[in-house]
């Protein structure tokens, strides 16, 4: 609002205003007070008005951005029970998968034994050396170990199914995952659009957290993890000099330690 | 190397606790005892004659970390050998648990000729 346009009293509305004073008029005189502060409040009601449509403008915004509100009381907690059934599934199928493996351990390991039993005879044999009492204890040896190696095989084979039927986690998993993936993705947007709605850009937001937050700023790619030292499972290794790569990686350090 | 010593195995996941129990009875250790985390490992080996532990780092409760530093604290406990078998990769780390005194570190994922590896080393350097 200009100086200029502030209500201007006029001579005249100064003279009447005198007038109906003078003579006891006094709405008269308090409708000239009011002719004269008219402009001002035109522009006044005028710049309320914009501010109004403005403020109203961002509420209803703000009601298009439900979707945030939808996503922190529905998305979020239904991602986390996807996340609970990665963690059962991948469970389940590293037990279901071992309880094959365990299961497999012995037989292999009678066979070998069976194996080694008949291992002495049967060289005697191959060299021409053997007796006849060995031949016939040789032969009821290798009758138990083709009967239990047909057995034990069919068994193997049928536990070795069951390793490759605990794979189909890795599918059903990873598309859960992906769901979440995207909507932690959708979270994001919804966050970034809610900022620029606000007029926050994401350098405004950091230097309205202070001088400090700015000189923590990590280089990209670095999550913060607080004053948390335990992080887990580095899933960018190569972008970062602060952990190892690998098992050789651990060595040298240790032994540049001295171990 | 004594293959009739008592391990104990300590690792929050059931699924990692039963893999380093199988690589180790691959290994000929059958005395193999589990924990799920520092504050359950802790007691186990104030009472129980141990002569071997393989720790995860990161567990609820009580961490890896403090569970060597407890038993590197226990004058009772501190001649027992502890390898870390952890996800945790940070030079800084690994750098803290030398220094916790620590006598193998195994970065996961780990293979079963690492660990073997890392068992022959520290049993041989104990003599």
């Amino acid at each position: 609002m200009s100086i200029d346009t502030i209500g201007k009293i006029s001579l005249e509305q100064a003279k009447s205003l005198v007038e109906y004073l003078e003579s006891g008029q006094q709405e008269a005189a308090d409708a000239i007070v009011n002719e004269i502060q008219n402009p001002t409040n035109t522009e006044l009601f005028a710049e309320i008005g914009k501010l109004t449509r403005q403020l109203h403008d961002s509420l209803t915004n703000f009601q298009v951005d439900s979707r945030l509100n939808d996503l922190a009381t529905g998305d979020i907690p239904d991602a986390k029970e996807r996340l609970n059934y990665v963690i059962e599934r991948t469970e389940a199928a590293a037990n279901k998968t071992m309880d094959a493996v365990e299961a497999i351990f012995p037989v292999l390991d009678n066979i070998s034994e069976q194996v080694q039993s008949v291992n002495p005879a049967w060289t005697k044999l191959m060299n021409n050396e053997i007796d006849l009492a060995e031949f016939k204890s040789l032969c009821l040896g290798i009758d138990t170990l083709l009967k239990t190696t047909g057995k034990d095989t069919q068994l193997i084979h049928s536990l070795m199914t069951d390793v490759l039927m605990a794979q189909d986690f890795q599918d059903l998993t990873g598309q859960v995952i992906r769901k979440v993936i995207d909507m932690v993705r959708e979270v994001e947007d919804s966050l970034i659009h809610m900022l620029t709605a606000f007029g926050i850009s994401e350098d405004g937001a950091l230097e309205a957290q202070g001088p400090e937050a700015i000189s923590k700023e990590r280089p990209k790619g670095i999550p913060s993890v607080g004053d948390n030292l335990v992080e887990g499972p580095i899933i960018n290794t190569e972008n970062r000099d602060d952990v190892v790569e690998d098992q050789d990686d651990v060595d040298d350090l240790l032994s540049s330690l001295g171990f | 190397m004594d293959k009739n010593i008592k391990v104990l195995v300590v690792d929050d996941f059931s699924t990692m606790r039963r893999i380093v129990k199988n690589l180790l009875r691959d290994l000929g250790f059958t005395n193999i005892q589990e924990a799920d985390d520092g504050s359950t490992a802790l007691p186990m080996l104030q009472g129980g004659d141990f002569d071997f532990v393989v720790t995860d780092w990161n567990m609820p409760g009580m961490q890896g970390i403090d569970l060597l530093k407890a038993i590197r604290a226990d004058p009772k406990l501190s001649h027992i050998p502890v390898l870390l078998i952890t996800a945790e990769a940070k030079k800084e780390q690994i750098i803290m648990a030398a220094q916790a005194g620590v006598n193998g570190y195994i970065v996961k994922p780990f293979t079963a000729g690492t660990l073997k590896t890392k068992l022959d080393k520290i049993f041989e350097r104990l003599g």
